[in-house]
């Protein structure tokens, strides 16, 4: 057999996004998508319409629909015009009506794309283009259990139903990645954008995003042939690391797999695997794509819905600033690198914590680029290190935008060193006090005092540990002058100002 | 066969129902007698009370019902509490008070969802079902100071026209005990034809209220689609299903379609329209009146009773001013086919539901039995014939590689019936079409039975409104005579959409120059 010379991978990516909306797609029973129901006890948001009782009857939620046209906007899509709603009928014990309502042939959301950064771009600069076939909303089904609540064996399954009809937005990618870490970074910042659409939390764990990629592999051999591996859809991966293993794993094996059984892509070889995130494989879940037909028909319990300019500019209109958006300005205004931005704003709520410090720091009569580029400096410096050690977020520190904005001012005023300023931040962390008050109680602001700055520096040059570099700085090398500022800020604990010290101590010794 | 008897005996009290006259009670009169309005009019006056006419509804009902088969549940006592309750407050506050319906005790047919008893739909998958709420339109009749004395039987899921798929009991035709009422909501309309209540609710489907009207001599109406909240009602077809009233005169109809009319924000395909006083106007004759007769109507495979009673009717309206314009509705002849391929591939879905698995009839299945044999063995167990006929054709009308085919065509034949009765409408310029409701009367007990298209064809003057979303009605014009038995017929109208006000004018100037509706089936 032909040696395989070269393997491309090729994936188009599946994500259901739980909608958060308050209530129920088609009824008024809280949606365990939303904060506020997030911990509801297992079958305690049902109704009549959750459970499809005999005379129930579903009713649209609008802002489920808001929602998924908001998503459609942030992706670039067409928002369709008129779309409507299909039962897809199936069987399954989670499935209270025996039928999904979905939209099979007028999705409200299609053609779209959305860019990121090229994963293999080390500068960001370099973007990727993910088409996006469409994006359609449907409701959740709940949940089959085949473990007692809190865990234990069972020889029966149980049913919670709680998130049976929470709104789902299902969002389908052309087969435009080439890397697992262009689908995680796609991955991520989908969820990203979710969460500044306010759409859903994000919260991984919690399912509120799933992800289906379709896997396959265009293998290139050595007698010149190029083949394409049969495609795999792993189903409901809930972490981008499994997101990313999965692929790479099947990177790795497909054309394993087509070496060993010869079979290549061709319409009903897709098969479907699942995860196994403690062994890290995929395991075959349907052998042959199986001719489900689902008998779509147009719900008669509904009416089409026409979405008229109005409404859909009136939606639009309330699309926030996105986060790759936010990332330019801040490049262009404040003067941030790309890798700044980026860090600013692939998360929501270190975003709006940032925005918050920088408005902050403007409202103290600072220029809108310096205190754009100071907070960024404080909350990916001093913010970004602790957030690192505590395993928290840079928000989440317990130190107000208010007090970073205080802290900039001081720095800015040359009221505090460097060293100082990072003091204070660790002591406000812990402080609900003003950053000059906190500097003042715990005598971090500089001392301007001639005397006391001269009294410093003197004992520095008389230190005869110093007395070589003495020398040389009377001999004319100034650069070595450097080591004594350091020795007088130690000295001062770091209160003198080490400009200030510099000049004093060339005057000294120049004297 | 075929001419029409000479009724003498004619309650005089009868003539130009719901007029407010002195009733002169006495132990002789039989509250169950009264009209709706009669009834409704004496508790107001204070001639008699709520609880009297439940009480004297509830007597009826047991000694008649045995042989009758109407009802499947009777609330003897929630409904007694209701009537204590609704005389409490007139006597605290006012009839006006207690609404539109002042304590008169009404049925409902066992597809609308109720808090308390049973709501079976005359299956037996649902047989110990409990709903937990109540559907509006039934609600909406509580709230109008209605009494609720039982649910009425009905054909499986309302799929049949007979009642015999009812599983539980057939119910008998009170004109002839070896009869059908007609069906699916045959309970309803027995009911009502033996005095046992004045006024009922029902659905209509296919023909499914205006089938057993005409069969047993009432006054039943189809609502426009979307006049009448489905909120609580269990679906059988959902863009046809419809609920509607049975009454014995059209004054009394009329006043039911007041209460139960209305936009309903838990049903989607509720119209948003304001519901009109549809009893104000109904005996005010219609100036000019323009009828259209389709060519369909004088078919000559109908029963000779039924073309004579129809002629007689057509021959009414011209006597009363009326202007008779031939028209024609090439496509209804499509109705039955595109009706019995749209209303099972719905029925499938809806049906869907029924799975065993959180309510209803849940099978026993054996050791190494999957989740595959609990859904077939519990769905085969709870669903009679008919039902499952319905939910094959219909999973197969859907399935890949035929929905355009059947599902499709049915839906584009859907579309030129309606256009063929827009066209009567707007070129025609008529007011509604009249043509009979049946094809021939009440059939007997089995007749149809084994013969599943034979039962399908009684729909064939029905479906259209049905597939059209027009409201119709069907009103006693006449008798037929088979065995010596006498056996109503009905005529039927199908008005433009939300026009029931003229089509309750107009069946009632017929009704006013005629005396079928005072017709009594034998004790």
């Amino acid at each position: 057999m032909a040696e395989i010379t070269n393997v491309r991978l090729m994936v188009g990516l599946e994500i259901h996004v739980e909608l958060a909306t308050r209530t129920k797609m088609f009824t008024r029973s809280g949606s365990p998508a939303c904060a506020e129901f997030d911990d509801a006890p297992a079958n305690s948001l049902l109704d009549p319409v959750v459970l499809g009782l005999p005379g129930a009857l579903p009713v649209l939620n609008k802002s489920a629909i808001e929602m998924a046209m908001l998503v459609g906007a942030a992706l670039e899509c067409s928002i369709a015009r008129e779309t409507k709603w299909d039962r897809k009928n199936y069987y399954y014990p989670d499935l209270p009506k025996g039928y999904q309502i979905s939209q099979y042939d007028m999705p409200v959301c299609f053609d779209g794309a959305m860019e990121i950064p090229d994963p293999a771009d080390p500068s960001g600069e370099h973007m990727r283009r993910i088409g996006i076939i469409r994006a359609h909303l449907e409701e959740d089904a709940g949940k089959l259990l085949h473990e007692a609540p809190g865990g234990g064996a069972i020889d029966y399954s149980i049913v919670d139903y709680n998130r049976a009809g929470t709104p789902l937005l299902e969002i389908v990618t052309q087969p435009d990645f080439r890397t697992a870490d262009e689908v995680v970074a796609f991955a991520r910042q989908l969820r990203n954008v979710c969460r500044f659409l306010g759409v859903s939390e994000g919260v991984m764990q919690k399912g509120h995003m799933r992800f289906e990629p379709n896997i396959n592999t265009i293998v290139d051999t050595s007698d010149g042939r190029e083949i394409r591996t049969p495609i795999v859809e792993i189903k409901n991966l809930n972490s981008f690391r499994a997101v990313q293993r999965a692929i790479e794993y099947e990177y790795a094996h497909q054309p394993k797999r087509w070496q060993k059984d010869g079979v290549e892509m061709a319409s009903g070889r897709k098969t479907t695997r699942g995860w196994d995130d403690v062994k890290g494989v995929t395991v075959m879940q349907r052998e042959k794509e199986e001719a489900h037909d689902y008998r779509y028909m147009p719900d008669p319990d509904l009416l089409p819905l026409v979405i008229d300019d109005a409404w859909r500019e009136s939606v639009v209109s309330r699309l926030p600033e996105l986060p790759h958006a936010r990332a330019k300005r801040y490049e262009h205004d404040y003067g941030l690198s790309a890798k700044e931005a980026s860090a600013l704003t692939d998360e929501r709520d270190l975003c709006f914590y940032y925005e918050a410090c920088v408005e902050c720091v403007g409202a103290q009569g600072v220029q809108a680029d310096v205190a754009g580029k100071q907070a960024a400096n404080v909350v990916l410096q001093a913010g970004a290190k602790r957030a690192n050690e505590r395993g928290v977020g840079a928000w989440e520190l317990g130190i107000s935008p208010q007090q970073i904005a205080g802290i900039i001012k001081l720095r800015l005023g040359d009221e505090i060193g460097s060293s100082a300023a990072d003091a204070l931040f660790e002591a406000l962390c812990e402080s609900d006090e003003e950053a000059a008050a906190a500097a003042q109680r715990l005598n971090l602001l500089q001392v301007k005092d001639e005397g006391q700055l001269a009294a410093w520096c003197q004992a520095v040059i008389d230190d005869p540990a110093n007395a070589k570099v003495v020398e040389d700085v009377r001999g004319g090398k100034e650069a070595a002058v450097g080591r004594l500022v350091g020795g007088v800020m130690k000295v001062s604990g770091g209160k003198a100002d080490a400009k200030a010290v510099k000049e004093k101590l060339i005057e000294l010794l120049k004297a | 066969m075929g001419e029409v008897p000479d009724y003498p005996e004619i309650d005089p009290r009868d003539r130009g129902a719901g007029r407010s006259r002195p009733l002169c009670y006495s132990a002789a009169v039989n509250l169950t007698d009264l009209t709706l309005i009669e009834l409704r009019d004496a508790i107001a006056r204070g001639d008699t009370s709520s609880t009297e006419a439940t009480q004297a509804s509830l007597a009826s009902i047991a000694a008649q019902d045995g042989a009758l088969g109407a009802f499947l549940q009777v609330f003897e006592k929630e409904a007694l509490e209701q009537a204590a309750r609704l005389d409490a407050r007139i006597k605290a506050e006012s009839a006006g008070a207690v609404g539109a319906l002042t304590g008169v005790p009404v049925a409902i047919k066992d597809n609308m969802c109720l808090s308390w008893g049973r709501t079976t739909c005359g299956s037996r998958i649902l047989e110990n079902y409990e709903s937990p709420f109540t559907g509006t339109a039934v609600q909406k009749l509580m709230d109008a100071g209605a009494v609720i004395v039982g649910k009425a039987n009905m054909d499986e899921f309302a799929m049949g026209s007979s009642t015999e798929r009812s599983a539980f009991q057939p119910t008998r035709n009170p004109w002839d005990p070896q009869r059908t009422p007609g069906g699916s909501s045959g309970g309803s309309a027995a009911c009502v034809a033996s005095r046992l209540v004045a006024a009922s609710l029902g659905s209509d489907t296919g023909g499914s209220i205006r089938q057993p009207a005409a069969h047993t001599g009432l006054v039943g109406i189809k609502p426009t689609y979307g006049r009448v909240s489905r909120w609580g009602l269990v679906a059988f077809a959902s863009s046809f299903d419809q609920i509607g009233p049975f009454a014995r005169n059209v004054e009394d109809a009329a006043l039911m379609m007041n209460v139960i009319c209305g936009a309903d924000e838990l049903d989607s395909t509720s119209a948003r329209v304001d519901t009109p006083d549809f009893l104000a106007t109904v005996n005010q004759p219609l100036t000019g009146l323009r009828l259209g007769v389709p060519t369909q109507a004088k078919d000559e495979n109908n029963h000779p009773a039924v073309l004579e009673a129809f002629g007689a009717v057509v021959a009414t309206y011209q006597s009363l001013g009326a202007e008779i314009v031939p028209i024609d509705l090439p496509n209804i002849g499509y109705g039955i086919a595109a009706y019995y391929i749209i209303a099972p591939a719905e029925a499938s879905t809806n049906l869907a539901r029924y799975d065993g698995i959180r309510y209803g009839r849940r099978a026993e299945i054996g050791p190494g039995e999957d989740l595959v044999a609990l859904y077939s063995k519990s769905r085969a167990e709870g669903f009679g014939p008919e039902v499952r006929r319905r939910i094959m054709l219909g999973t197969y009308a859907l399935s890949s590689g035929y929905y355009d085919a059947y599902y499709k065509t049915a839906l584009q034949a859907r579309r030129v019936i309606k256009n063929d009765f827009d066209r009567a409408f707007g070129e025609n310029n008529v007011h509604a079409v009249l043509m009979p409701t049946t094809p021939d009367p009440a059939f007997k007990l089995g007749a149809k039975t084994e013969d599943p298209l034979a039962m399908y064809l009684e729909d064939f003057y029905t479906v259209a409104a049905n597939l059209s979303g027009l409201p119709a009605m069907s009103f006693p014009v006449g008798m037929a005579v088979e065995d010596g038995v006498k056996l109503p017929i009905g005529a039927q109208l199908v008005s433009p959409a939300f026009d029931e006000v003229r089509m309750l004018r107009i069946a009632r100037m017929h009704e006013a120059a005629t005396e079928w509706h005072l017709q009594k089936p034998p004790s």
